[in-house]
């Protein structure tokens, strides 16, 4: 009877939450708030930010903030299981990819009367869009990154590299002069490039006129099969070859192990990152801070910028949240221009301000800063989160095609009927 | 007599007369009759505590399992809590993907795969434990001991690193060895190759429990029959056929039997190697019903899985559901 008991533990743990939510539909309660929960991002505000935030709002309030800082590995189903109890976080951030599938299954609060006190007027397009379903809005929007590449000044400067290069051609010729100052070291990493950054992917598949998929009379079919797509994926492949003598396996991605980890050992000459985890890495090794700098993900094309994923994430509030008027507040003080100021200065695209003047103070925000306007996201769609979520096709064709499992039409016709299908 | 025993404790507490000391009463079946219907009651009201526990806890899942697989559950069914039926919906949805019967067929091979190999080699240790000296008998158990003290993510972690495609030590001692081929090969690189050190682990994780239970025994097993045999002139493969395997036979299609219903369900070591990857040609049905369930959030169809999981497993353990039947009533 083992088994039996076994199959149904996992159900327990599901039926114990049906009947949880079955007694907490209503959320309009009008008992007094003395605490609400905030989930936000590991690597999202910087300390400081947070730590005056939790501050003023309590002081103002009255209200205790209760802040936990959440890991992006599992996030998708962690939220799920919160916001399916009865006592879920009152506020919580959403990566703008996954924002669609949540508010359109009616998880999230509809906060299109309220924008006006989120600064509605300054908010960020891709980040507005992101979370506009059917022309209500379901959260704020509440700061944009992209990817840049991330390098060692002083190993360039010793491989003879003067300046960043600035096509793609430059930067593969760039990563084989680094790869030969320090054939020494066998485990030196030229370009940190793991067989499954695939965020990565979309920039180069982007920068040779391919797209994931496409929206024909309201139905999504993928277009990874694309000569265009596939050019991406050629060029992906002539990175990975290049990128060191020891490979990083083609089977994992840039969180495991987490890349400004390995950066962090100075093992590396270049990665494609976001700003926070050159952070990661400085935080490791603080001597990084003065050898670091950043360039946009050079074009094929001389002299521009690729295309690149607009990462980011907005904040929402739980429709089952007890706490909503005061979460709102929250809202309102985290938009406010002082903080948004803050989250510029810390290296990323405030949500809900126009101005990034303090963004373009150090090098790497300045290389996002470049890069930005050719900002582009994944297809808008509730059912885009369960790609990214389950097995995510991209990362099997990336792999399959660089270890030679499948050819490249083999691999991309795969991943592409896959997208097909889960966007059906 | 249990019940006996507490009608005479209760006995003061209520309206009898006091008189009878227990001693003078008469047998058993006088004190029954003349108990009350709360006394015929009792051991039913003792054991119901015990009973509600176990199918509140047991029952009710398991139904609720069921019944959830006739409806439509998604995220937003779940938090909103409403009740919405498909009839057999998802079991069509289920039974209609052609990769269900691919992901079906490759879990029952492994999990036949895992439990032949496993009670095999337990089988094998617990032979061995007998023939051992003391000193190295106790060796080995501890051994044991500690690989099957560890936690489950403990040592799949270990295992990844050992196999770790280019710092791995596995990799890197097969280099040494000779075998150039090995720098930076990737063990999962394939489902069956990924599929192999998942087995690997779990049989090295299922193996001290099967060792210590069929070595208990082996050595429950009179001596004399074993002497009777040498003295009959049995080689130690007669002996074996003879006298051992009949004694453990029972035992061991139990432990074959538990182990089916571990190693059919396997999920967190699978999931923790490569996620049912590459390309999902590792993927168990448990790793099917979490991509399912908690990764796309339809939990119906998650359910309607788990309902054709039993199934299956049902169907696998048949033959020995039946013998367990047939023993309860004296048939063997």
């Amino acid at each position: 009877m083992k088994g039996w008991r076994g199959l149904a533990v996992g159900a327990a743990a599901l039926a114990v939450a049906v009947s949880g939510c079955g007694t907490s539909t209503n959320s309009g309660s009008t008992t007094e708030t003395k605490e609400i929960t905030v989930w936000l991002m590991d690597g999202s505000a910087p300390t400081t930010l947070t730590d005056a935030l939790n501050k003023e709002f309590e002081q103002a309030n009255g209200i205790k903030v209760k802040y936990e800082v959440q890991k992006w590995t599992g996030i998708q189903e962690k939220l799920t299981t919160a916001l399916a109890s009865s006592t879920p976080p009152d506020v919580i951030e959403l990566g703008n990819t996954q924002t669609a599938s949540f508010a359109d299954q009616g998880t999230l609060a509809d906060l299109t009367a309220d924008a006006g006190q989120f600064n509605g007027g300054e908010w960020l397009g891709g980040l507005k869009d992101s979370l506009t379903l059917n022309g209500k809005q379901y959260g704020v929007p509440f700061y944009a990154a992209n990817r840049t590449v991330i390098y060692r000044t002083d190993l360039l400067q010793a491989a003879g590299v003067a300046k960043p290069p600035t096509s793609r051609a430059e930067w593969i010729d760039a990563i084989n002069k680094l790869k030969a100052a320090n054939a020494s070291n066998p485990d030196f990493q030229a370009l940190y490039l793991p067989g499954q950054s695939w965020y990565f992917l979309l920039s180069l598949i982007w920068d040779e006129g391919g797209d994931i998929a496409k929206l024909d009379n309201g139905k999504w079919t993928g277009t990874l099969d694309t000569p265009q797509a596939k050019a991406g994926f050629e060029a992906y492949k002539a990175l990975y070859d290049a990128s060191a003598a020891k490979k990083v396996p083609a089977d994992i991605d840039e969180a495991k192990p987490q890349q400004m980890e390995v950066f962090g050992t100075g093992n590396v000459g270049m990665m494609v990152g976001l700003p926070w985890e050159l952070g990661g890495a400085v935080k490791a090794k603080p001597d990084l801070a003065d050898k670091t700098s950043a360039f946009p993900i050079p074009s094929k094309k001389a002299g521009s910028a690729a295309p690149v994923f607009l990462g980011g994430s907005n904040l929402a509030i739980p429709a089952s949240s007890k706490n909503a008027a005061a979460a709102k507040k929250y809202l309102a003080l985290l938009s406010s221009k002082n903080y948004q100021d803050q989250l510029a200065a810390g290296g990323a695209v405030p949500g809900t301000s126009k101005d990034t003047s303090k963004l373009a103070s150090n090098a790497i925000g300045k290389a996002m800063a470049d890069s930005s306007p050719n900002g582009k996201v994944t297809p808008v769609t509730p059912k885009w989160a369960a790609v990214e979520a389950g097995q995510n096709p991209l990362k099997d064709a990336l792999t399959a095609y660089l270890t030679g499992a499948k050819s490249l039409d083999q691999a991309t016709k795969d991943a592409s009927d896959a997208i097909t299908k889960a966007m059906a | 007599m249990t019940a006996v025993k507490t009608t005479e404790t209760a006995a003061p507490a209520g309206d009898l007369p006091p008189a009878l000391p227990p001693a003078a009463t008469g047998g058993a079946p006088r004190r029954r009759r003349r108990g009350s219907a709360f006394d015929r009651a009792l051991p039913y009201l003792l054991l119901a505590p015990a009973l509600i526990a176990i199918l509140w806890l047991i029952g009710w899942p398991v139904v609720s399992v069921f019944v959830t697989s006739f409806r439509q559950l998604n995220l937003g069914e779940l938090v909103r809590g409403e009740i919405v039926w498909t009839g057999i919906d998802n079991y069509v949805t289920v039974l209609q993907d052609e990769r269900f019967w691919d992901v079906s067929l490759r879990t029952v091979v492994f999990t036949i795969a895992v439990v032949g190999a496993s009670v095999g080699m337990g089988l094998g240790i617990a032979l061995l434990m007998r023939v051992l000296t003391p000193w190295v008998r106790i060796a080995l158990q501890i051994a044991m001991l500690c690989a099957w003290a560890m936690p489950i993510l403990a040592s799949t972690t270990v295992y990844q690193w050992m196999f770790d495609q280019n710092y791995g030590i596995l990799n890197k001692t097969l280099v040494q060895l000779g075998f150039d081929s090995f720098a930076g090969y990737s063990w999962f690189s394939s489902g069956t190759s990924t599929l192999s050190v998942v087995g690997l682990l779990i049989i090295w994780q299922a193996i001290p429990f099967l060792a210590f239970s069929l070595y208990a025994g082996l050595v429950g097993i009179p001596r004399d029959l074993y002497e009777a045999a040498g003295i009959d002139g049995a080689t130690g493969w007669q002996t074996f056929r003879a006298v051992t395997w009949p004694e453990i036979k029972s035992l061991l299609m139990m432990v074959t039997f538990l182990s089916t219903l571990w190693d059919f369900k396997v999920f967190a070591q699978i999931w923790v190697f490569r996620e049912g990857g590459p390309s999902g040609e590792s993927t168990t049905l448990p790793v099917l019903q979490y991509l399912e369930g908690i990764a796309k959030s339809h939990f119906g169809v998650a359910a309607a899985i788990s309902v054709l999981m039993m199934v299956i497993l049902g169907l696998i353990t048949f033959q020995y559901l039946r013998k367990l039947l047939q023993t309860e009533e004296g048939k063997i």
